[in-house]
């Protein structure tokens, strides 16, 4: 924190005595959470960063005819009427650098583990242009999770939005987790992005991943509960910002985004304390655009490089037909679902095979694999309907072919059993499934 | 000079705008003028200087007020044109909306009117190019040239529209089957998320279209950049790019590219059918998206939004559109509309207004793809003016009939076969149950631009045979069949003969 001080005092010192300083005073004239109106700024930019004294930092979130509206994002005392507010002339940005990998990170640089500045900080726009159509290429390289009921099923592709859907407790980290211990010596970069965690949470996965060798090539950004509702709202922004940086580079990067919904609901926050029309269930009506442009930054990139995001969105009582919910799987490339019910009956992962969706499907897996694949999840898929029409049926008055479809529906499901970080490589995959085949047959 | 408050209603707003007696001279918006520097310019008249600034919306003071609704205004700030739409105009302050976006403005900065308004290109060279909703290449062709018009010119007579023409036939059985069409057609492709929308309307491009092999518009609105891209591949690919014309608006872009692709997109289609005299397809994904971006446009501009915040003009703002999708003597107008239902609720506001104006819909439905049977089609909900037995014979008419009555009966023995299981249904209910499953299994279809995924070859499947399939199936003469042989086949009689 104290770094943050004096580094902009360094710099507007030196500023002072290069005579370049000429930056406009306002005054503080209402507060309203993290919420200031600034009288005075008369000449500011629309998301330029301004700082009010030692008490608190923030952007230019909207300007009125007669005054401006700051959002705060970091606040060290609280903000008083008549404290002067000064513009900095700079867009307001987040901070990164290349040695931060390994590192829990905020948007703001700081080593969250440690408490320090990272060395080398470089400034990340929050938000980037949108990549245009045709620097993007189709999407056909596989993203392996190691998880069989996904790489062979619901396939992710580098470059491919994948929701990871369902209610609290239904392992759905688990499986982003899983995906990123995978991609160990496969060369991607990973951002884990946790937004409104609890420390207690992130330091889990961060103890966890260090244990694992996965920090090597993984990247924590994290934004916490307590932290002001804007620094929640950038953190995904900036996460993809960084993101793009290592994309123009040619590389491969994977995003976990844990979660929108949370994400969604701090929208609405800020949304309604500025005074916004709300629209459905509250949202501010641009609700849909703040997602799907974070996710529209998910592509094959036509330099080879490509960035798979990989968001998480927390349902209740297992709707995922609710308003934010079906935004997000609108925009996505695909979504897996995951059941409470499965789960308490111990089925891990817990994923719901008939709710699940991978447009991409065959067109990201290897020959061999959509071979086997594809029509594992055609059988999965009749045999759950076929269930739970004929739960009450009189076994043994059924055709020898639908018996044997009943039990073999039962195998698959069992087949797919797989516990926290045991994850399988695609030849260990087909090797399975060949021998399922055989011993069916 | 006094200027309406529409903010007044609203307390939250109180704390943002107290100011309710607005100054009527730059000097009393502190933004001070320099007579000099406000000359004119070569490519536009100054009309005044921006006074406030939001994310999508900036508002201007004029002295004089020389700017109409729709006029197309810019701005400069470090080499870079910031372009704006007027939207309002109240008094001596205009409310304009950005093109991409705000970042960077600052009060004060000189706004210049440009000579035209939103144009849209308007000539040959639409065909084998893509553009955004603002009417420029987008492709990285090059194209350049070309002749342009206003995008929100046109209006249609009702004198002008025709609206007879022959059945058109799309090889998907489902379709043909229970929501037939013809040449004009409004057909609405209606579902909520990730129930296969796209997948059907390029099922629909591919055999429609590569049938007629007339030309065509695709309209990619607030939808994926990865699908207009592989759309793109696929037209390029198939060696149709030079039939079809593309414009996006899509999801990573700003409220107003989402809403204007709409209209740049009808200009293309009009050009074609009004100067060219063609039958034209034009293809929308998805015209919801429209809906959703004007509502963020209206809430900018602080309008009292309707239930579910939607902007209160929602149904004029889509009659606009809608109205201009429609077929004269010089040629016709079919089209296919996505159409997204926000959190699966099908009685909302946009969607009815929407679904309004169409002549035929097929709804999608989760209960149906969670079975995995696609296309997802829910069959009581999907109609077509054409289900009529003087338009598609007695035969077919009797057997749509049947198969829904069929069907329904099916939904509800579903329900007992839960509770009291299946030995219990009569000798008729029991052969309603299996030939009900094996009709809704038969409905399925293996697509041809599904074949990646799924890895089974698509099928186009004419009508004749899709009406012998299904007598035989209601019938019980395939009764001995397994129901799940009907599963992702194309005709049944016809290939087993």
């Amino acid at each position: 924190m104290e770094g943050i001080v004096n580094s902009v005092l360094e710099k507007k010192i030196a500023e002072i005595n290069e005579g370049s300083n000429a930056y406009e005073i306002g005054t503080v004239s209402m507060v309203r959470q993290y919420i200031v109106e600034v009288t005075g700024l008369l000449n500011v930019s629309y998301f330029e960063k301004v700082i009010i004294g030692t008490s608190a930092e923030g952007y230019v979130d909207a300007i009125r005819e007669s005054s401006v509206l700051v959002s705060l994002t970091v606040i060290y005392h609280a903000v008083k009427i008549g404290d002067s507010v000064m513009a900095t002339g700079e867009e307001y940005q987040a901070k990164y650098s290349q040695s931060a990998t390994g590192h829990v990170m905020s948007i703001f640089g700081e080593d969250l583990m440690v408490g320090k500045m990272l060395d080398d900080l470089e400034d990340v726009p929050i938000e980037m242009e949108p990549i245009p159509i045709m620097d993007r290429t189709a999407v056909n390289r596989p993203l392996l999770t190691g998880i069989m009921g996904v790489d062979l099923m619901y396939p992710i592709g580098r470059g491919q939005r994948q929701l990871i859907i369902g209610d609290k407790k239904t392992g759905k980290t688990q499986i982003a987790l899983d995906t990123i211990y995978n991609q160990r010596g496969k060369g991607v970069f990973c951002i884990y992005v946790a937004i409104g965690k609890t420390k207690k949470e992130v330091k889990a996965v961060y103890s966890e991943f260090l244990g694992k060798g996965v920090m090597d090539y993984t990247l924590i950004l994290a934004a916490f509960n307590d932290n002001p509702a804007p620094v929640l709202r950038n953190t995904p922004y900036a996460a993809l910002s960084i993101a793009r940086k290592h994309l123009e580079k040619g590389e491969d990067v994977l995003v976990v985004i844990d979660d929108l919904k949370r994400h969604a609901d701090v929208c609405r926050e800020i949304a309604l304390l500025m005074g916004s029309t709300p629209g459905r269930d509250a949202y501010p009506p641009d609700i849909f655009y703040s997602h799907s442009r974070l996710l529209e930054m998910g592509c094959q990139h036509m330099n080879g490089g490509s960035i798979t995001i990989l968001p998480i969105c927390e349902t209740k009582s297992g709707d995922i037909t609710d308003y934010i919910s079906t935004n997000i799987i609108s925009i996505t490339d695909g979504q897996l679902v995951l059941s409470a019910k499965n789960f308490e009956k111990g089925q891990k992962p817990a994923i719901n095979y008939g709710l699940s969706v991978s447009r991409l499907g065959g067109a990201v897996q290897t020959r061999e694999v959509k071979r086997l694949g594809q029509p594992l999840k055609r059988e999965l898929l009749s045999y759950l309907e076929q269930k739970e029409i004929f739960e009450l049926a009189d076994l043994d008055e059924m055709g020898e072919s639908l018996k044997n479809r009943m039990r073999r529906g039962g195998q698959i499901i069992n087949m797919l059993n797989q516990g926290r970080y045991a994850v399988r490589t695609s030849e260990q995959m087909i090797e399975e499934v060949r021998e399922f085949g055989e011993i069916a047959e | 000079m006094e200027r309406m408050d529409f903010k007044s209603n609203n307390p939250a707003m109180d704390f943002i705008s107290r100011n309710n007696s607005k100054p009527a001279t730059f000097e009393a918006y502190d933004i001070g003028r320099n007579a000099e520097e406000s000359a004119e310019r070569m490519d536009g008249t100054f009309i005044g200087q921006i006074v406030s600034i939001s994310s999508l919306k900036v508002d201007i003071f004029m002295e004089k007020p020389v700017v109409k609704v729709r006029d197309r205004v810019f701005t400069e700030r470090s080499g870079r044109k910031y372009w704006f739409e007027v939207a309002e105009i109240k008094g001596s302050v205009a409310s304009a909306i950005c093109f991409n976006n705000t970042k960077g403005l600052s009060r004060g900065l000189k706004v210049y009117l440009s000579g035209t308004g939103l144009e849209a290109p308007y000539d040959d060279q639409i065909l084998g190019h893509m553009f955004s909703s603002y009417g420029e290449p987008i492709d990285n062709s090059g194209v350049s040239g070309y002749n342009k018009r206003n995008i929100y010119d046109k209006s249609l007579e009702m004198s002008e529209i025709i609206i007879d023409g022959d059945i058109l036939w799309t090889g998907i059985k489902v379709l043909d089957f229970f929501a037939p069409m013809r040449k004009g057609f409004k057909m609405g492709l209606l579902g909520g998320a990730g129930v296969g929308k796209t997948v059907l309307i390029k099922e629909l491009i591919n055999n429609v279209y590569k049938g007629l092999r007339s030309n065509s518009v695709f309209v990619g609105v607030g939808e994926r950049s990865r699908e207009g891209r592989d759309l793109y591949d696929e037209m390029l690919e198939a060696e149709l790019i030079d039939k079809i014309s593309m414009v996006f608006g899509q999801m990573g872009d700003n409220a107003m590219s989402r809403s204007r692709a709409m209209y740049t997109g009808l200009t293309c289609a009009e050009y074609l059918r009004d100067e060219k005299k063609q039958d034209v397809l034009l293809f929308i994904d998805n015209i919801y998206r429209m809906v959703q971006a004007n509502a963020e446009i209206a809430t900018e501009l602080a309008h009292m939004p309707i239930e579910n915040g939607y902007s209160p003009a929602l149904l004029t703002e889509i009659s606009e559109v809608e109205e201009r999708i429609n077929s004269t003597e010089d040629g016709s107008i079919t089209s296919f509309q996505a159409i997204f239902i926000p959190a699966d609720d099908i009685t909302d506001g946009a969607v009815h207004a929407i679904s309004k104006h169409l002549d035929g819909q097929v709804v999608l439905d989760r209960k149906v793809a969670e079975k995995g049977l696609y296309p997802a089609i829910n069959v009581f909900a999907t109609t077509s003016t054409l289900i009529d037995p003087e338009v598609i014979g007695d035969r077919h008419f009797r057997l749509v009939e049947k198969s829904l009555s069929i069907l329904s009966r099916y939904e509800e023995l579903e329900q007992i076969v839960a509770v009291l299981g299946i030995d219990e249904l009569s000798e008729s209910d029991h052969n309603i149950f299996f030939r009900a499953r094996k009709l809704r299994n038969y409905f399925s279809q293996p697509m041809f631009v599904a074949e990646q995924y799924t890895g089974i070859p698509g099928e186009f499947v004419a009508i004749g045979d899709v009406l012998d399939d299904v007598e035989a199936i209601i019938s019980g003469d395939l009764d001995d069949v397994e129901e799940q042989d009907f599963t992702y086949i194309g005709a049944y009689l016809k290939t087993r003969k």
